[in-house]
């Protein structure tokens, strides 16, 4: 149950902070405040309370893949936020887009996995013996989780603004492709996207179930077999998020910044 | 013109939408004391199945299989839908992410 509990909560944890982390260096690096990361995640973590309220009814709307829709709109969301901040980040003048864009991403991103910690430790309360391993299995994995946020974000504001912003829009451009990802699976599952036979199956390979293979998950959304919809919309938005950095990067050369 | 679409495309278009509805099998799986039952289903190949899953537990829990490709959260004393395949023949271990010791099945296509 510690065990369990700790990767449960690391999973989830891990995706949120990731995403952090990066948003928090860019601002860093671009030498704005970070006091907006306080409101993103005050209204991330009332949003991910009352969903985690409402999951029942979420569950059963939509003929029952009411859950999925929500799911999925909360990872598009977080795509168009990434694009639009890619756009906004290369001049002070769209600095009122970009602050919009940085807690429009951590609120979707607390919600999206605020709210599935919400519903699996609350599970738990009615039976005290078990919900004290899994508080304890929470707070170890809740730690680990933001140690590797507190990582990456250290290791790009210790760059220069040069190596440093490349990083932090590589990692934007892995962690957009992930939401894809997640987002089309989650259509699929609802039956909204048709599902076809998968592509390829490299689970022989790297199996979704080792270690490596959930960090994996949690960086880039990793799948065994994905179905070819899946492939296909990850490569548009891997062009889509390639093409907008390298515009907002050229842009930085032009201004003598890079 | 108008009357005989009333009388015969109306009919016909209804048959064809309604059709694929009908066509998706249902099956049901209870899950009681971090236990699915039945924690084997069969279903044949290429077809799609919508799975209801129903958690008699308290405690909520998360059916998830890698081989599947799905992953979906069931609260507690509540139930959800799954839509799984069409599938090759095979396989496909399930389990309940919340409690994996107990909570293990699978779907076996043929």
């Amino acid at each position: 149950m510690l065990v369990n509990s700790v990767i449960i909560i690391l999973r989830e944890v891990l995706e949120a902070a990731l995403i952090i982390s990066v948003l928090l260096a860019i601002s860093q690096q671009l030498k704005v405040s970070r006091l907006w990361i306080f409101f993103a995640l005050v209204i991330g973590i009332i949003g991910a309370s009352i969903y985690a309220v409402y999951i029942e009814e979420v569950s059963m709307a939509m003929e029952g893949v009411g859950q999925e829709v929500v799911n999925s709109s909360l990872h598009l969301l977080i795509y168009s936020f990434i694009v639009m901040l890619i756009f906004s980040i290369k001049d002070r003048v769209y600095y009122r887009l970009m602050l919009f864009t940085m807690v429009g991403c951590v609120v979707m991103a607390t919600i999206r996995e605020g709210s599935e910690i919400i519903i699996y430790i609350s599970g738990f309360v009615s039976s005290p013996e078990l919900f004290l391993t899994v508080s304890i299995g929470s707070i170890v994995g809740t730690g680990i989780g933001i140690s590797i946020g507190v990582f990456f974000y250290y290791l790009i504001t210790s760059m220069s603004f040069n190596k440093g912003i490349r990083l932090a829009l590589f990692l934007l451009i892995l962690i957009a492709g992930a939401m894809i990802l997640q987002a089309t699976q989650l259509l699929i599952q609802a039956d909204i996207i048709s599902s076809q036979q998968p592509l390829w199956n490299s689970s022989s390979l790297i199996s979704e179930r080792s270690l490596f293979g959930q960090m994996l998950y949690a960086l880039l959304g990793y799948e065994a077999t994905p179905t070819p919809i899946q492939v296909i919309c990850y490569i548009a938005s891997l062009f889509l998020m390639t093409f907008m950095t390298f515009k907002t990067l050229r842009y930085f050369n032009q201004r003598g910044q890079l | 013109m108008t009357k005989s679409f009333i009388r015969y495309f109306i009919p016909i278009l209804l048959f064809v939408f309604s059709f694929p509805v009908f066509a998706v099998p249902i099956i049901e799986i209870e899950i009681r004391d971090h236990l699915f039952y039945p924690a084997e289903i069969e279903i044949p190949i290429d077809t799609k199945v919508k799975l209801i899953i129903i958690n008699h537990d308290s405690t909520s829990e998360e059916f998830e299989s890698y081989e599947l490709n799905r992953e979906k959260v069931i609260p507690g004393g509540s139930k959800g839908i799954i839509f799984i395949g069409p599938l090759p023949a095979g396989e496909y271990p399930f389990f309940g992410e919340f409690f994996p010791k107990t909570a293990q099945g699978k779907v076996i296509v043929k």
